[in-house]
């Protein structure tokens, strides 16, 4: 990695249907390793969590990390009808976010449009046996029969793994939500919506803080809005907030209870020469994602991953084109809608070799190819994930799309891409050279080869 | 049920429309007011389609709108100018926008437009079919489309409280909460209303006026000598007479009440009350 070794991606596992038909409520709508990277949980569009668990690492077997295997699965969220503005409540979940883990429980924050619920995933493999006046099936004993008394015992059993909804945050939001991001006291957290950001403690449901509101109060005045929000991950009073317009804003909760006024605004001058009818549209900020150390944030645009040093706020210290082929495109695919997909980035986990963090941004783009980025390098790489490619321990050929002109051997032309087939949700192992790349409805699991 | 017809249409519109677009995406030559109008007319389209959806997508359509608004300030500006010498054929007709009949257009577009030379005039021949099924827009038109859907996203109930009854500036916090129904809200605005009114009614320093009768007032202030002659007998008895006048005093018959009656026995009094106070003065 920033050693100087470009990683090497083999293919590891693949989840999900493998027919093309697709069923809705199997379109997979966010990816989230735990804190440990041995939990790896997903949402999907029908309202379910679906948690995959790392099995433990063969010592023998050295070539190759622990595969992933289902480890609890829930319905997080049921589709609801509000009454009163007669409208449906789509149960997609639109993020999870991990809790770090204090006690032999598992703790996650899952939300959709509206209600945002913590769930506890706890285990069971042990239970009470040899009870006086119950029977092992349940059935009550006749305590006339009971001649000796014995203390019960606990014994194995066979795994349970239940989840339980301990807090339900409910009806703090008119606009749906996009975002939630835990505070590094792990105590408190933000959700975001369209026009407005709370503040919630985990332990209270019934209240929340409104710290930012951009609603005019016309809204024929609206011209922006939030698209993606996140917590500092080392000053428990700063977040910052990404915009429809391509800024993002840091703020401050001590300067003020409501921060609408920022205490940063991060914002690139456009570039002239690149100007078109479709320009604002793509500037619209779809993910924001502070680096290890919170020196750095990373943007992705439609067309691009810019990277923020959080003291220079005039422009981004670094950018990287995704997909700069499109940007002749754009007409097309303003007509189909393609032009407001939401792709997320994400950085890489702790680079062993190196011993540091944010050192690699990776992306999704379309056709189900992914993006990577190497900072130290500048090196960039296209893969694709697709079943083709299903030898274990096979490095992965990178791809390429082929902007104009002659189309070399093994290119792909802009036109030919399936734009229908798009990434939008990737996730990195916090330790470990492990990523996760959703397709619609696959999970997607790649390694690097190991030795 | 759709008939057969028109849903071949609807599907040529969508034809048509990923055809101009890829035309616009390709081709170097189309003018820039044609790509402008092109650009223009997909936007109005699909704020009217989301118009007709019931909860339309925040986001989509805030973009949307600016970028009609963008293009609308264009415009305006360019008429604001000199009049450009721009390509016949793309005439401000007398069409204003309908929004879904424009589906109901068939477009016939040329096969070779992506390699038409960049000349105004050479492209007249295909500016005519094109600029046929682009129907030019009105300002008025645009404007109130992009109202209507902004306005219309305010239909949504809002939950959070209005900002500012109380001028919370920087230092109080907002509380919004979690009641759910509007209706809550809208008894805590009214309270909140009654609140800042209430702070403006005198009612605090005044109260005391307000619960006296005007009888009291004047309880001890006696005017019948200020009375017309046709004589309202004073309102109360008078009060301040010494006690060598209390005898004839006594003889006064109670002043409560106001009877036609009495107007014999007021002269009567009066003329006694002279005597008195020839008395009292000692003249």
């Amino acid at each position: 990695a920033g050693g100087g070794n470009d990683i090497q991606w083999c293919f590891s596992q693949v989840k999900g249907a493998v027919d093309d038909d697709v069923a809705e409520a199997d379109i997979i709508s966010t990816v989230e390793f735990n804190h440990s990277g041995e939990l790896l949980a997903t949402g999907d569009k029908g309202g379910r969590v679906v948690i995959f668990q790392q099995e433990q690492e063969n010592k023998t077997q050295s070539h190759s990390r622990g595969e992933y295997n289902v480890y609890s699965t829930f319905q997080s969220h049921e589709p609801e009808f509000d009454y009163l503005k007669s409208l449906e409540i789509e149960e997609k979940i639109n993020k999870i976010r991990w809790l770090p883990q204090k006690n032999a429980a598992q703790f996650l924050l899952s939300t959709n449009d509206k209600t945002i619920k913590l769930w506890k995933i706890s285990e069971r493999d042990k239970r009470p046996e040899g009870y006086n006046l119950k029977e092992e099936d349940g059935r009550y004993r006749d305590p006339t029969t009971v001649t000796t008394l014995r203390v019960p015992v606990f014994r194995p059993m066979d795994l349970m793994v239940e989840a339980s909804p301990r807090r339900i945050f409910a009806n703090a939001h008119t606009y749906h939500i996009n975002s939630i991001s835990i505070n590094s006291d792990y105590e408190t957290y933000l959700s975001a919506d369209d026009l407005r950001i709370n503040l919630w403690h985990l332990e209270i449901t019934d209240r929340s803080f409104n710290i930012v509101d951009i609603k005019p109060a016309n809204m024929e005045e609206l011209t922006e809005v939030i698209t993606a929000a996140e917590f500092h991950p080392n000053s428990c009073s700063t977040f910052v907030y990404s915009s429809s317009k391509g800024t993002i804003r840091l703020c401050d909760m001590r300067a003020s209870a409501l921060c609408d006024r920022h205490s940063k605004l991060f914002e690139e001058p456009e570039d002239p020469s690149n100007r078109s009818f479709f320009s604002e549209i793509i500037s619209s900020i779809s993910d924001v994602k502070f680096s290890h150390s919170g020196r750095y944030m990373m943007t992705r645009d439609y067309l691009s991953v810019k990277i923020w040093d959080l003291n220079m706020e005039n422009r981004p210290v670094e950018t990287y084109q995704v997909h700069e082929y499109l940007r002749s495109k754009l007409c097309s695919l303003y007509e189909n809608d393609c032009i407001f997909d939401k792709f997320e980035c994400c950085w890489n986990g702790l680079d062993r070799q190196v011993q540091l963090f944010s050192l690699i941004v990776m992306t999704g783009s379309y056709n189900n190819f992914f993006r990577m980025f190497d900072r130290n390098t500048k090196r960039d790489i296209t893969l694709e994930a697709s079943r083709e490619n299903n030898k274990p321990r096979t490095v992965l050929k990178p791809r390429k799309v082929c902007a104009s002109g002659k189309r070399k051997k093994d290119e792909i032309s802009v036109d030919s891409l399936d734009f229908n087939k798009k990434i939008l949700h990737t996730a990195w192992h916090p330790k470990e050279n492990i990523i996760a790349v959703a397709t619609t409805n696959n999970l997607y699991i790649f390694q690097d080869k190991m030795n | 049920m759709l008939g057969r017809g028109l849903k071949r249409k609807l599907s040529d519109y969508e034809e048509n429309m990923a055809g101009l677009s890829s035309a616009f995406d390709s081709s170097r030559s189309l003018p820039y007011p044609l790509k402008r109008q092109l650009v223009l007319n997909m936007c109005l389209t699909k704020l009217q389609t989301y118009k007709m959806l019931v909860e339309p997508n925040l986001h989509r359509s805030v973009l949307i709108a600016n970028t009609v608004r963008q293009i609308q300030e264009e415009m305006r500006q360019e008429s604001n100018q000199q009049p450009v010498n721009i390509c016949p054929g793309i005439a401000s007709s007398s069409h204003s926008y309908t929004g879904m009949e424009s589906s109901a257009i068939s477009l016939q577009l040329p096969s070779g437009i992506s390699q038409q030379e960049s000349n105004c005039c050479d492209l007249r021949s295909v500016e005519d079919p094109i600029e046929n099924s682009l129907l030019i827009v009105s300002d008025d038109d645009m404007s109130s489309a992009i109202s209507s859907i902004l306005k219309d996203l305010d239909f949504v109930e809002d939950i959070s409280p209005p900002t500012c009854l109380v001028p919370t500036g920087d230092d109080q916090p907002k509380f919004p909460e979690n009641a759910g129904l509007k209706l809550e809200d809208d008894r805590q605005d009214l309270k909140g209303a009654e609140c800042v009114f209430g702070s403006f009614e005198i009612s605090n320093s005044t109260s005391y006026l307000k619960d006296l009768a005007i009888d009291d007032i004047f309880e001890d202030i006696d005017t019948s000598m200020y009375d017309s002659d046709f004589c309202c007998p004073p309102l109360m008895p008078p009060r301040s007479p010494s006690l060598a006048t209390e005898e004839p005093l006594k003889n006064f018959p109670s002043c409560n009440s106001s009877s036609a009656s009495n107007i014999q026995i007021c002269r009567t009094d009066l003329s006694e009350l002279d005597h008195i106070m020839e008395i009292l003065v000692g003249s």
